[in-house]
């Protein structure tokens, strides 16, 4: 059976980071997009505190290739104004149709009220957040049990669903409780059925393909949908049938 | 390949599985047939399999363990731990006599808290490499410069490196070059493009597939080489010849 339904990549970023060898580089990106026949990438850039210079990079990168990027606005408490204004710019100007936060990048837990500014944006403009999730203490994932109920019209992503037990059962716990609560897949822990387990536990609706990308290839994230024990439709809405829902594409 | 299903198109023989308990955790198969249908299943036809048990305790004890586990099953080819302990050496040297060792696998030298130097591993380096036995050595458990070093001192010495993962990457390549021996095992190593990248400057005869199962799903990988550049020769040679050659066996 053929996809025959637009891959989107939910989980990939903007900029360099040399130690780890990554580079933006959006030829090597697009090769490995087209060798396994993904469509779109979400990028963001998490690596500017001050969220205008990310923003504007990422920005700059989509444009070379619009039909194959989609633009995530990254926001942060740091920031010394409010971070309304950037967010409104980055929506309503730049075109980005979603948002990315990074606690680890901060010294505040995800549910700490410095983040509601850029909560409360998402809430009322009804867009999803993605929010690196995993063990380091600022981004548990049931930190979001505290966030998703006062922010009901804000969709949460969980960043590769916690990563690694137990914050991976944290992650499933959160979203089998709250509806605005969604799974995003990447990891460099390929657990084996770990899609399967997603699917079963927080329901397919709820799990959205990512493989952080450029940082990893996209490809093994992809097959790890692939190869899941799963039917064709779950892998259908997997791969970008709740990326087109959550992105209002 | 732009298909919601995946099946090899090569035979595969997995450079990578762990089997038996390990001290921390219990195995997600009970016996080889368990094993056998999760390859299967994934479409991988052999594997290397190593006892997970002599990662961190005791090398020793998992080649007993090792022994039962595998009796009288196709499909697998037993890869043996190895530690610098007199004791260990000696076991591994007997099963050697009984022409049972077509490979060792370190164990985790950080787990023993032991650096991955001649002072410590000469006599068993030495033995291995009169015996042109090759050497497995994770990449997650020993520091690449450690390995740079030491293996540099046996040329001759031929070696896989597994579990690179992409913060390895910095390293990955000036390992290859200083060790004209060394192979890598691909379960972990997900750097964009990495695998083209590898091919173009090493040649795809230094790269091995593997899973690193039970740790890792044996698919994803197996799925990225099949979307890689890779031409049908290269991608049979990753996935199962190039193994095959190193440990001298059949295909």
């Amino acid at each position: 059976m053929n996809i025959d339904s637009h891959i989107i990549d939910f989980h990939g970023h903007v900029g360099r980071w040399d130690g780890l060898d990554m580079a933006d580089d959006p030829n090597t990106m697009l090769n490995a997009m087209d060798r396994a026949g993904i469509d779109r990438s979400c990028l963001f850039n998490i690596f500017h505190p001050d969220g205008r210079t990310g923003n504007d990079l990422t920005a700059a990168f989509v444009a070379r290739h619009p039909d194959r990027f989609i633009g995530f606005a990254y926001a942060c408490p740091l920031w010394p104004e409010d971070p309304t204004a950037e967010l409104k710019r980055a929506i309503d100007e730049l075109g980005f149709r979603a948002i990315k936060i990074y606690p680890p990048y901060t010294p505040y837990k995800l549910d700490d009220p410095a983040w509601d500014p850029i909560y409360r944006f998402a809430d009322a403009r009804k867009l999803a957040i993605i929010s690196h999730t995993g063990s380091e203490a600022t981004c548990h994932p049931h930190l979001f049990a505290h966030v998703a109920p006062r922010f009901p019209n804000a969709n949460f992503v969980a960043g590769h669903s916690g990563n690694i037990e137990p914050y991976r059962a944290q992650a499933i716990a959160v979203a089998r409780a709250h509806p605005n609560v969604f799974l995003e897949t990447c990891s460099t822990f390929r657990t084996p059925g770990v899609i399967e387990e997603l699917v079963a536990s927080a329901g397919v609706e709820r799990v959205l393909f990512g493989s952080d990308i450029p940082l990893m290839d996209p490809r093994p994230q992809l097959g790890k949908i692939i190869t899941a024990n799963i039917s064709h439709r779950d892998k259908q809405q997997i791969l970008g049938c709740n990326a087109r829902r959550l992105l209002h594409l | 390949m732009h298909s919601l299903e995946f099946h090899p198109t090569v035979p595969v023989f997995d450079a990578n599985i762990g089997v038996g308990h390990r001290h921390d955790g219990v195995a997600p198969f009970a016996c080889p047939a368990e094993l056998m249908a999760q390859m299967r299943a994934q479409g991988v036809d052999r594997a290397l399999i190593y006892p997970v048990q002599g990662e961190a305790i005791s090398a020793i004890d998992g080649n007993r363990t090792l022994i039962d586990w595998s009796n009288d099953h196709d499909g697998f080819q037993l890869q043996w731990m190895a530690n610098p302990h007199r004791d260990c050496l000696e076991q591994l040297q007997t099963l050697h006599q009984q022409g049972r060792v077509s490979s060792v696998r370190l164990h985790s030298t950080a787990d023993s808290h032991l650096s991955f130097t001649n002072l410590i591993y000469r006599d068993l380096l030495t033995w291995l490499a009169d015996e042109d036995i090759p050497l497995w050595v994770s990449l997650a458990d020993t520091p690449a410069d450690e390995i740079a070093q030491t293996l540099d001192c046996y040329p001759q010495l031929r070696s896989a490196l597994v579990g690179a993962h992409y913060m390895h990457a910095m390293s990955v390549k000036p390992l290859l070059r200083r060790l004209p021996n060394a192979h890598l095992e691909l379960s972990r190593y997900e750097k964009l493009g990495g695998v083209e990248e590898l091919r173009d400057e090493f040649g795809a005869e230094r790269l091995l597939y593997g899973s690193y199962y039970p740790r890792y799903a044996m698919g994803p990988i197996l799925y990225y080489l099949h979307t890689a550049d890779l031409n049908p020769v290269e991608l049979a040679a990753v996935c199962a010849g190039n193994l095959e050659r190193i440990l001298s066996v059949a295909s």
